[in-house]
Order: C-alpha cells, then structure tokens, then sequence
C-alpha cells in the first residue's frame, strides 16, 4: 500500500478521526466523490485512504460500494478478549524492558491532567502506547496499535452516558510505579484491571442504553 | 503518420510566482513547447492559480501527461508573510548566554524557543545529560499552542542521539509533527540549522495543503502523472519528499527561470534576468549550470542551511508602483500593484476619470491621485474585519475609488493612519497604479490592455513633472536601466554600489555614471559583460535591451522567454545528496584516537582503522544516495561520491546522486 502519498496519508488520517469518533456513523454508506468534494482532496486519495480503513476492519467493501464497519456486540467481546491479553503481556514486557527515557514519559503522563473525559481518553490511549513502546516489541506495539480505532468507536459510543474516571488516572500511577520496580507480575495485575474495568464499564453502558441492536 | 518520430513525452511545467503562474507543455526530448499558459497569482491560495493553469492548457488528451513539475513562491511567501504555522523550537546543548550576547535570538524564525540542557561535543561525545523531564515538561505548556515542534541539538549531526530521543519522547506526550535538525542539514553552524528546523516545522501543512490542491487539480483534468516540486538549487524532488522539506524550496522559482533561461537558449556562460511582474532575479550560468550559494538560502533575514541558487533579487518589475519621493524623483517599486491599464479594461469608468483628471487645470492633478483601490474578490462570509474595513469595502462596492478619497470619506488624511490590515492580507481590496507595463503601452511597445489610462496617468506625471512626456519616458527608462544594471554588477563583484550621497567614494562614483553616461571629453571607461544576458519574462525585451547596450552584450532572448521560468520546472534533474562524517573517538581526556565514528543519519558506526571507515563510508553513502533517488523518482541516477576533509582527521563523504526525472508511461 503506498501509505507515503502526501495526500493518501492525509486523507487517512482524516477519515480514521472522522469514523473512530462516529462523526461517520457505523453502516454509513461512503461516497468517494461526495467525500472528495467535502474535505477538499483528489478521488485517487480518499479511495486509496478507504482502502488502508478496510484494512483497518473500519470500513467494510462487499462486492458493491463501501459503508463504515457496523458495530456487532460481539465486536465488543472479542476487541475486549484480545486487548486484554495483548495488554497484560506489552506491562509484563515493560516492566522488564522500560528505559530511563520510557520511565520520564510514563511519569509525565501520569501527571498529566485532564480537563474533561475525551482529553482522558487521549490521555489513557497515549500512556497505552507509551507502555507497547517501553516493552521494546515493535510487532506488539504494532498489533496493540491497530485495536486503538475499534476500542475508540465502542467508547465513543458510550461517551455521553460515561462519568469522569479518575479510577483510571489512579491506575496509570500504579501501573507506572510497578514498570519502574520492574514487578512484571504486579504490572500484569494492574493492566488487566484497567483493562477489565474499561470493557465492563462500557460493556453496562451499551447493554443497558441499547446502543447495539443485536 | 511518421513512424520515424518516436512517441511523444509530455511534460507540464508550472511556475507559481509572486504575480504570475505560468504553465508550459513540453515534449520532453526535442524540447518542442507545445503550449504556454499564463494566469495571475492568487497568493491567499496558490493552489487557485495552478488550478488555472492547469485548467487552461490546452491539449486534446491531458492522460497523456507523463510529468508535472512545480517550481513556487509558495514557501519563500509564507515566511516573507507570516503565513507559516507556529513552531515551538527546542534548542538543545546551546548556550543561552551566547545566543543573547551576540542577540542570535531573533534569528531562529519562531518567538517560542527553549534552552533544554544536553547537546555533544565536537567529538560526538555527550557534553550533557540530556534533560529529558525538562523537555517534555516545555513540550507540555506550549502544545497546545503550537502546530509543529523543532528540535535541534548542539553538535547533532555528530552525534544526533539528544535529537532522537527528543522526537521519541515529544511524539509519545503529543501528536503535533516535529523536525530535527540533523536530518536537514549535515552543516555544523548550530544557529542556521535551528533556523532551518524551525522554518521547515513551520512550512509542513502549507507545503502539505499545496500538493493535496494541486493533486486534486491534476485529476479533475485526468492526468496521472507524478508530481514533482524544484529545490532552492534547482533540482527536482518527488511531492513525497517536498512535504517533509519543504524548507528546501525556498528560491526554487528563480532557480527554475535560471535553469529555464538555460535549457531554451543552450548558453552554457550567461548571466540570466528574469523580469517579473514584482521583482527582477539575477543568476549565473556557469559551465551550462546555475551556480549555488556557497552560504545557504536566505529569506526574510533568515539565514538557513539549505542549499540553493546563487540568486539576487531587486524589488523592480514590470508591475513595480512608480511614484514621487518627498525631493519628487521617481521612485520604482518595490511594491507590486496592478497596471492602470489592466483596471481601465476591467472598469471603464476608471478610463473617464483619469482623462478627466489629466485635462483638470486647477487644481492640479497630483500623481498621488493614480492610485486606485478596488475589491477583487468576494467578501468572505466568515471575517474579523474592523468596522473601518467595514466601511471601506462599502465604499468600493460601486467601483474602484482613488486612495485619496477612500481615505478622505473615512476621514483620513494619508494611508498610514487608516489600518486595513486584513483587507490587503486576505486580498479583498486591491492596489491599482502607475508602472512600468503602463509607460510600455503608451509608446505602443506592449499594448495588451487600454493605452488610454496610461497616457492620460503619464501625462498627469509628465505635467507636475513640468517635463514633456517624451523626456518622462527617456529618463524613466535611464533610471531603470541603472538600477538594473547597478544590481548587475553587485550581483557579480559582490561589491556594495556607491550610493550618491558617498562622498568618500568620488572616483568611484565617477567611474560607474561615465561608464553608463559617457561624459568625460577625453577619458572613455567602459564595464563590459565576457558573457552574454539570457532575458526571461514577458517585459524583458523593452527592459533588457539597454541593459545589454549598456554592458556591451548581447540579450539572448530564447523562444517562449516569457515562460520560460516554467520550463526551467521541467528541465531539472531528480538530485539527492547522502552524507556521512567521519571523525575520531578520542579516549579519555582526548589523548588518543581509539577509532573512527561514523554517522550516517540516524546510524552511528564505530571503526577502528580509517582506511576501512572511508571504504565503508563510501559504500554507505553510496546506496543511500542511489536508493534515495530511486525512491524520489530518478530513472537510472548515477552517483558520485567524494571525500572531503572536514577539519582535524574528520572527514566528510559526500554521495551525489542525479538522473532525470522518471516520467509515467
């Protein structure tokens, strides 16, 4: 895929924002001249950024045009099973592996305040991606880093009924401290809280607002 | 049909200039111009202009294109303007003290700059820890206000690590783009490459938002073509790489008419000058090649270490505003306004009232009365405009006014006191006065627009003058050819003129007016040019020719000169430079030499023997320059690679690749 087009890059980066905070609505049929127009780019880069968003399970293509990914509540299961274990391993491998510099940036994270809840969870994804990068496995930062957009449009979808979670900044600090003793098992245990905590939280959400029709 | 001719390469050259976006369609290998086009500037958007171009060039089967090749003002504008976006720079390992000792601060591009300790040595050898909490605690309370960050680090292209670990950690807190020094510039002057960092930071979304508008533009005609981008020095580099350098296309529009001048006319010794609409360029051909600067770029008084064109620009061109100074000499430019004939064609009133004001007896006409302001555009819906600009556009909706009574029924006296700021930025208001397009239809040599605006306007000069029109003429062309040609000069002595008020230089003074105005009875000086003037642009005919005269030359002028800045565009190789220093590890205390490092970009090496450090070096530089082209779209680029000694035992390899540009198809 030549992801090094100025404009292909661009476009993608756009709609990835565009569809992960559910201004393009799950189901939403997406018309590449239609978009083109809107944002202003060439058709040649809009098809090009849909492509690399089907690769992203974001979009879906079936034999005839193209429409944002619908959102199944079994998504939420399955994102949640993956995240889980794949989290829970990039603490262990932090813990084991995290620099100087990996331990200045978590701290700074930490103390990092919020104003509200969509600056918290910017917040939580960058202090994630800030533990896939201290456990120095590039293809884990990589597979962890392709669940971020799915993960986003569940919570999304549960943004106007969530309350403010300060439980998670609490667990960035702890987990953070854990990395820096270099306790794998401690930091495992507090991920998989963290983690756990997110996907029921949402998973209530979802269930009792009927967000997802199944 | 002739199967002898082999298929036609087409190729679009576009030069988006300061008034001017000129296109030309060549046939890549006979050099034939197939089509020219010309459309006028939209500096809001210069994206506007090469749609124009783009739009109006005129072939049958534009999928035929195989190449489309921009050279722009667009960067150089931006930061002349302010139209860049806010970097925060990050200066690593500097000396604050030093800095504002010599008063170095203002020289970095951006007010937000900020001393984080760190930085290397000369040896590469880390001087300081770096500071990283610091840095990141900074990063905090200035991104939100920022859209890109710079970082730069004392010594980084000996040892970048400071600036890699910075980008590492900014990039983890943040998600604003972020420039490092080293990899622009491989130069050790630690000041330009901050500049250089900072520019580029702030360069990135113009150059971005640019190639996506002319990508667009290229498709609604159907070309499928790469998109290339000229450099400061010339050469071509692929839109990819224009987007992460943008800084390096500062200049690439005079470079363009250089190479251009070069291609059209095959002169391989010649001094090129390009007259624009704004400003006349001056280059030099050497060896069938513009020269570079031996200082980087400079723009706006910032000095950069980018690589360009050995250029000089003079504020004078064929749509240069002449007026009166206080002691009532013509002055020419440096403003750009809109000739009085174009706007006479446009609005015929304005024909009416200047004939009215030239036969006016009392009271009598001032030359100051030819300036005319007009809305050029739209109002845009969405604006901050003062109630004064308010006012000022409602005025000019029933037409072009003159300043003077624009500013009499907002209740000024004189243009300094009124502030409409935003109108001239966003271009909604325009400036329309006498130039020197103007005096050319008056005595007929170039009459595209209404002649009779610009008689009476000359007339209304001629008159408070107290000169007849014909001596108006002669001693405005006289002045212009001295300007000209005094820049001609400086340009090649690198010499500062003499003004006339230097009394300390009487001999020198004397020698340059007989030498453009013989005078002496008896002593004949004369400042001849060995090599001959390539004129490009449309005015460069009627103003070269005395030029040339004056310097006892010949004005070469090549087929298609008005454009042929647009196919310099095209005529440009596809050039990427790779290097790699070399320079010892030192042991403790800097006794003894323990090894050779060698850094290649973000790479670092360490190797014992030297012999075995260039050989590798070499190699290195060599595939990076090669793979580098290749991916910049070069066909078959070839590499030279040299060695230069940097200063003690440390050493410089330097690999250049060039080939032509690859073109699709």
């Amino acid at each position: 895929m030549k992801m090094n087009k100025v404009d292909t890059k661009k476009a993608y980066q756009l709609l990835w924002e565009k569809i992960t905070t559910l201004e393009l609505a799950p189901g939403e049929i997406l018309n590449i001249a239609a978009l083109a127009d809107e944002l202003g780019f060439s058709q040649t880069a809009i098809q090009e950024a849909l492509n690399l968003l089907v690769h992203d399970h974001l979009v879906e293509a079936p034999p005839r045009g193209l429409f944002v990914a619908g959102l199944q509540f079994s998504d939420l299961e399955k994102i949640s099973t993956i995240r889980l274990n794949l989290e829970t391993l990039a603490a262990q491998q932090a813990a084991r592996n995290a620099t100087k510099d990996d331990l200045v940036i978590l701290k700074t994270l930490c103390n990092e305040i919020a104003g509200d809840t969509i600056e918290l969870f910017e917040l939580d994804q960058r202090f994630h991606q800030a533990i896939a990068k201290a456990a120095h496995n590039t293809y884990l930062a990589d597979t962890l880093n392709r669940f971020y957009g799915l993960s986003k449009r569940l919570w999304f979808l549960a943004l106007p009924y969530l309350d403010f979670l300060p439980s998670a900044v609490k667990s960035h600090i702890n987990l953070s401290s854990a990395i820096r003793e270099g306790n794998e098992s401690l930091a495992m245990e507090i991920m998989q809280r963290h983690i756990e905590e997110f996907y029921l939280k949402i998973q209530q959400i979802i269930q009792d607002k009927k967000l997802i029709l199944d | 049909m002739n199967k002898k001719n082999p298929p036609e390469t087409l190729v679009l050259g576009i030069d988006a200039g300061g008034t001017y976006t000129d296109g030309v369609l060549l046939e890549y290998n006979t050099h034939q111009i197939i089509a020219t086009h010309k459309s006028l500037t939209t500096k809001r958007d210069f994206s506007i202009g090469i749609e124009n171009v783009i739009k109006g060039i005129e072939l049958e089967d534009p999928s035929a294109i195989q190449m489309v090749s921009i050279s722009t003002t667009l960067a150089t504008n931006a930061i002349a303007e302010g139209k860049g976006k806010r970097v925060a720079l990050f200066l690593i390992g500097y000396d604050p003290d030093l800095i504002n000792s010599f008063d170095m601060g203002k020289r970095f591009a951006t007010p937000h700059y900020y001393y984080i300790d760190g930085g290397h040595d000369l040896h590469g050898q880390e001087k300081a820890h770096l500071d990283l909490p610091d840095l990141l605690d900074k990063t905090n309370t200035i991104k939100n206000k920022v859209d890109a960050i710079a970082v730069s680090s004392y010594f980084s292209p000996r040892n970048p690590e400071h600036e890699i670990r910075a980008q590492n950690a900014i990039a983890s807190i943040c998600g604003l783009p972020i420039v490092l020094g080293h990899q622009l510039s491989t130069a050790l002057g630690s000041v330009e490459r901050a500049t250089t960092a900072a520019l580029n930071a702030s360069l990135l979304a113009v150059l971005q938002e640019f190639i996506i508008a002319v990508r667009r533009a290229m498709e609604h005609r159907g070309i499928n073509a790469p998109l290339m981008v000229v450099r400061g020095d010339g050469t071509l580099m692929n839109d990819e790489f224009a987007a992460r350098s943008p800084v390096e296309t500062i200049h690439s529009g005079p470079a363009a008419s250089a190479i251009g001048g070069r291609f059209l006319s095959g002169e391989d010794q010649a001094l090129v000058l390009d007259v624009g609409g704004t400003t006349t360029d001056l280059a030099l051909i050497k060896d069938g090649k513009v020269t570079i600067s031996e200082t980087g770029a400079s723009v706006s008084d910032y000095q950069t270490s980018v690589k360009a064109a050995n250029l000089f620009s003079i504020g004078l061109g064929g749509d240069s505003h002449i007026t009166l100074d206080r002691d009532n000499k013509i002055s020419i430019g440096p403003e750009r306004v809109v000739p009085l004939a174009f706007l006479s064609l446009q609005y015929k009133n304005v024909q009416e009232r200047l004939k009215a004001l030239a036969n006016q007896s009392w009271p009598p006409p001032y030359p100051r009365e030819l300036e005319y302001w007009y809305l050029q555009r739209e109002i845009p819906e969405q604006n901050n405009f003062t109630a004064g600009e308010r006012e000022a556009i409602d005025i000019l909706k029933t037409g072009p006014k003159p300043a003077i009574e624009v500013l009499k029924s907002l209740g000024f006296l004189d243009t300094s006191q009124v502030n409409l700021g935003n109108l001239w930025r966003e271009e909604v208001i325009g400036k329309s006065g006498f130039t020197p397009t103007d005096i050319l239809h008056v005595d007929g040599r170039h009459t595209p627009w209404d002649e009779e605006a610009s008689k009476a306007a000359i007339s209304v000069f001629s008159h408070y003058l107290k000169w007849d029109e014909d001596q108006f003429q002669l001693i405005f062309w006289e002045n212009v050819t001295e300007i000209i040609s005094k820049a001609v000069i400086h340009f090649l002595t690198e010499k500062e003129i003499p003004t006339r008020k230097d009394t300390n230089n009487e001999l020198a003074n004397w020698l340059m007016d007989n030498s453009f105005r013989p005078e002496h009875e008896q002593l004949a000086t004369r400042i001849a040019l060995k090599i001959p003037i390539i004129g490009i642009g449309a005015p460069a005919q009627v103003m070269l020719d005395a030029v040339a005269r004056t310097f006892y030359t010949d004005l070469v002028l090549p087929p298609h000169y008005s454009v042929a800045n647009a196919a310099g565009a095209v005529a440009g190789s596809v050039m990427v430079t790779e290097e790699i220093l070399i320079y010892p590890h030192l042991s403790a205390g800097n006794v003894d030499v323990i090894g050779y490092y060698l850094q290649a970009r973000d790479n670092r090496k360490e190797i014992e023997d030297l012999e075995a450090a260039l050989t590798e070096a070499k190699k290195i530089a060599e595939d990076n320059a090669l793979s580098a082209a290749l991916r910049s779209g070069a066909n078959n680029p070839e590499v030279i690679v040299e060695v230069i000694q940097d200063g003690m035992d440390s050493y410089r390899v330097k690999a250049q690749a060039v080939g032509k540009p690859r073109l699709e198809g």
